[in-house]
């Protein structure tokens, strides 16, 4: 490993263990004044969990995002290549070996934090593997709404506007900066079924126990339909953009 | 004062070049505004959920956000070239470009960065102060608008030494951001809440490592009339210092950094 | 004393070397980029200083622009020992960088120019005739109120070396200004330092790698190699010294580069 790649990573992890101890802090705080039916240990496992894999969520490509900012992108969508497959495995490539990589130290401290701090076992042994097989099918279908969300950029003149709005539906919706389970009880319906959900969130909730190891076929049924209406509407998306710089001639 | 008319001047021809593209400009302040909105939901969704936090109330919670909010953003509007520029001038050597003219490093540094889009997010700070003011139905007084203002000032320059943790590490060719990051964001995502709700460590950080809790929360919660520690209203005037105090420290450190850079080179 | 007296000057960097497999720490090597240097430049001299990549050129350069602090060694520039007060010094001298710019990317050449003017707190009426002295032997009177993003690469050095002459440096040190202009943009560039050498009575140092600028502009060579120097003295000296085809005249030697390097590989550069 290059040092420099050690330090940022070494950096991360500092970084991350710290805002995981204060999200902890602040959700302790407010249990101990109003406790709710949810248990603590589910929350703070949640941040962690969190903490751990949201670098899924970030857009991995800065390189696809350079070609799309200095229009370098017209020339790869006048090429008589499946763009989008292309593009699809490169991100769930780079998000395996970045993202999933750089999650396991992270769970390891969470893990050896105290109780009531840290992280807590799954429900279990099935619970696990639930929660093991939904994180996969969630990777699948973050690597589909990157592909919409560059689809989308790729359209307007200046991406940063539009990318930071659709980032913080990400964020939101995906539990980052507030565990979906603490959004209001009467939202929990909407905001699950929602694809941000099917990330990051799914997979928690499964580990947790919250959701009953019965409903994980519906949660899976649910991530894969938005994977495939995903794709499908990035290959749509993208198809569209490549006709229209064949259109224009580049 | 020629220095001040000279940021005055640089911060003049900043503005002008970003206003070369107002287009991009404006979506990038929606964009902050969209941003900072959503910190602001969480911590209503929060509040929806759990009613308060030890004493403090929803309007109390909300002006702590704001006074964070309008504080960090505002040191960000102008600190804009320790933390986006300087980082870059090290590496691609415009440090030395600077070092050759007769002027102090770090004004020139100031000089050369502006992030006006962060007005945005200081729209929503001051929306979160005005509401925690309602809610608390704060009985405002000359002195606590003082120390309001006080509060903000010296929140600046904390802010700004802490900015300048990054710039530090940089010339010693630390290359960390997100290490950096730890204590300006991750100071301002948790400081977002009063100190005396976190445990005893994170208190003693936020106390003295980076005080936000002298700062901000002191100042803050004589103004809602819960004085933290039950401290007289003195002591609101008194303890925002300790942000000029760290600002010292760290321009000192900055100072000695450069100074390394001078005999080491890039 | 001259105008910038070096004696014995030594600087040395400790680099970092990458970290082997199974040590723990990560070595370090010195690396001697200046050993023993000394030379003297006269006020209103114009010398060309060369010698290949790394050999501690613009190490000298920093010394004497009072960025880098050396090991050792004494460093007068107009009497002033450059690192020990940096802003009342760099204030007397005037930096280009071929592939740096110290101007302002999105506003209008004049912009940059009144804020530099600020930075150094030339007065007003000596700013204004200075400005018309240097835009007219320039030519940049009709680029003023054009964006440095907007110009082309000659236009832009020009631009850069009114913006670093505004105050009127008593030194002007130049890091290879002609690298990547045209013909007639070398040509200009090389007629205007000549005029600033001779009616203004700058003191010019020149890094170059392009010889033509030497021979045009330099009677006076000084060659680094190795954190050394080699040679001191005029060109001609030095193209009869090294050249293999032994040609007298500067103007009948058919490449300089070649002497150049001959010279650069006896030396064992």
């Amino acid at each position: 490993m290059e040092t420099q790649y050690r330090g940022a990573v070494l950096g991360g992890l500092i970084c991350q263990t710290f805002f995981g101890l204060v999200l902890v802090a602040i959700y302790r705080a407010m249990y101990a004044g109003k406790p709710q039916d949810m248990p603590l240990s589910n929350i703070t496992t949640y941040v962690w969990l969190q903490q751990a894999f949201f670098r899924m969520l970030l857009s991995t490509d800065t390189d696809l995002l350079d070609r799309i900012r200095t229009g370098a992108i017209a020339y790869d969508l006048c090429r008589p290549l499946h763009l989008y497959g292309y593009y699809y495995s490169r991100v769930l490539a780079m998000k395996m070996t970045g993202s999933i990589l750089r999650a396991l130290p992270m769970l390891v401290i969470a893990a050896l934090l105290p109780a009531g701090w840290g992280m807590c076992l799954p429900a279990s042994v099935p619970a696990l593997l639930a929660a093991l097989a939904a994180l996969i099918l969630g990777m699948f279908c973050i690597c589909a709404l990157e592909n919409v969300t560059m689809g989308l950029t790729m359209r307007t003149l200046d991406p940063r506007g539009v990318q930071a709005l659709l980032n913080l539906l990400l964020m939101t919706f995906s539990g980052n900066i507030l565990p979906l389970t603490l959004f209001p009880d009467s939202w929990q319906r909407a905001i699950t079924l929602l694809p941000y959900a099917q990330m990051l969130d799914a997979p928690i909730r499964l580990y947790t126990g919250e959701y009953a190891l019965g409903q994980a076929p519906a949660v899976m049924i649910i991530q894969l339909c938005w994977t495939v209406l995903l794709v499908a509407g990035g290959c749509l998306l993208w198809r569209a953009n490549q006709k229209k710089m064949i259109v224009q001639g580049g | 004062m020629n220095t001040l008319r000279l940021y005055c001047r640089s911060m003049a021809m900043l503005i002008k070049s970003q206003l070369q593209y107002p287009l991009s400009f404006l979506m990038q302040t929606l964009a902050q505004l969209v941003m900072e909105g959503g910190e602001l939901l969480a911590v209503i969704l929060l509040i929806d959920r759990f009613d308060r936090v030890n004493q403090w109330g929803p309007g109390d919670l909300y002006f702590f956000f704001g006074l964070m909010s309008v504080s960090f953003y505002l040191t960000e509007i102008f600190g804009r070239g320790l933390t986006g520029n300087f980082p870059s001038m090290v590496r691609n050597g415009q440090l030395d470009t600077l070092m050759l003219r007769p002027r102090g490093i770090l004004t020139q540094v100031l000089c050369s960065g502006a992030d006006p889009r962060r007005i945005a997010c200081i729209a929503v700070g001051t929306v979160s102060l005005i509401m925690g003011s309602r809610i608390s139905a704060i009985a405002w007084s000359p002195l606590k608008v003082l120390m309001m203002a006080e509060s903000i000032f010296f929140s600046f320059w904390l802010i700004l030494g802490l900015f300048m943790v990054e710039a530090i590490l940089t010339i010693h060719s630390v290359k960390s951001i997100e290490l950096a990051n730890t204590l300006t964001y991750g100071g301002r995502s948790a400081c977002e809440y009063p100190s005396d709700i976190y445990p005893r460590p994170l208190r003693i950080l936020f106390t003295v490592v980076a005080p936000f809790a002298l700062v901000m929360h002191v100042p803050a919660s004589i103004i809602l009339d819960k004085p933290l520690f039950g401290w007289p209203v003195w002591t609101g005037f008194v303890t925002p210092l300790a942000g000029l105090v760290l600002f010292f420290i760290m321009y000192m450190l900055f100072r000695k950094a450069l100074k390394f850079y001078r005999s080491t080179g890039s | 004393m001259s105008y910038i007296f070096v004696d014995h000057l030594c600087k040395s960097f400790v680099v970092r070397k990458k970290r082997e497999k199974g040590v723990l720490l990560r070595e370090k090597e010195t690396v001697h980029a200046l050993q023993d240097v000394s030379f003297e430049i006269e006020r209103g001299e114009l010398v060309g200083y060369i010698g290949p990549n790394g050999a501690g050129k613009s190490t000298t350069v920093k010394i004497l622009s009072g960025i880098l602090v050396p090991d050792s060694g004494t460093v007068r520039v107009g009497g002033r020992t450059p690192w020990e007060n940096r802003k009342e010094h760099v204030s007397h001298i005037g930096v280009v960088f071929g592939q740096r710019t110290q101007l302002w990317w999105d506003v209008p050449l004049l912009d940059s120019y009144s804020l530099l003017k600020d930075i150094y707190r030339v007065p007003e009426e000596k700013y204004r005739k200075r400005l018309d002295e240097l835009t007219e032997a320039l030519q940049l009177g009709d680029l003023l109120r054009t964006p440095l993003r907007l110009l082309s690469l000659g236009q832009r050095m020009r631009a850069e070396l009114c913006g670093s002459l505004l105050h009127s440096p008593e030194l002007l040190y130049l890091d290879e200004p002609t690298i990547g202009l045209d013909a007639v943009s070398k040509l200009a560039l090389r007629d205007f330092l000549r005029w600033e050498n001779a009616e203004k009575g700058t003191t010019i140092l020149l890094t170059t790698h392009d010889m033509e600028d030497i021979v045009a502009l330099c009677s006076r060579v000084m060659v680094l190699g190795h954190g050394s120097k080699l040679y001191d003295g005029g060109l001609q000296e030095l193209l009869t010294q090294y050249d293999t085809t032994k040609t007298v005249q500067v103007e009948e030697h058919q490449n300089i580069d070649q002497v150049i390097a001959s010279m650069y590989k006896n030396l064992g550069l």
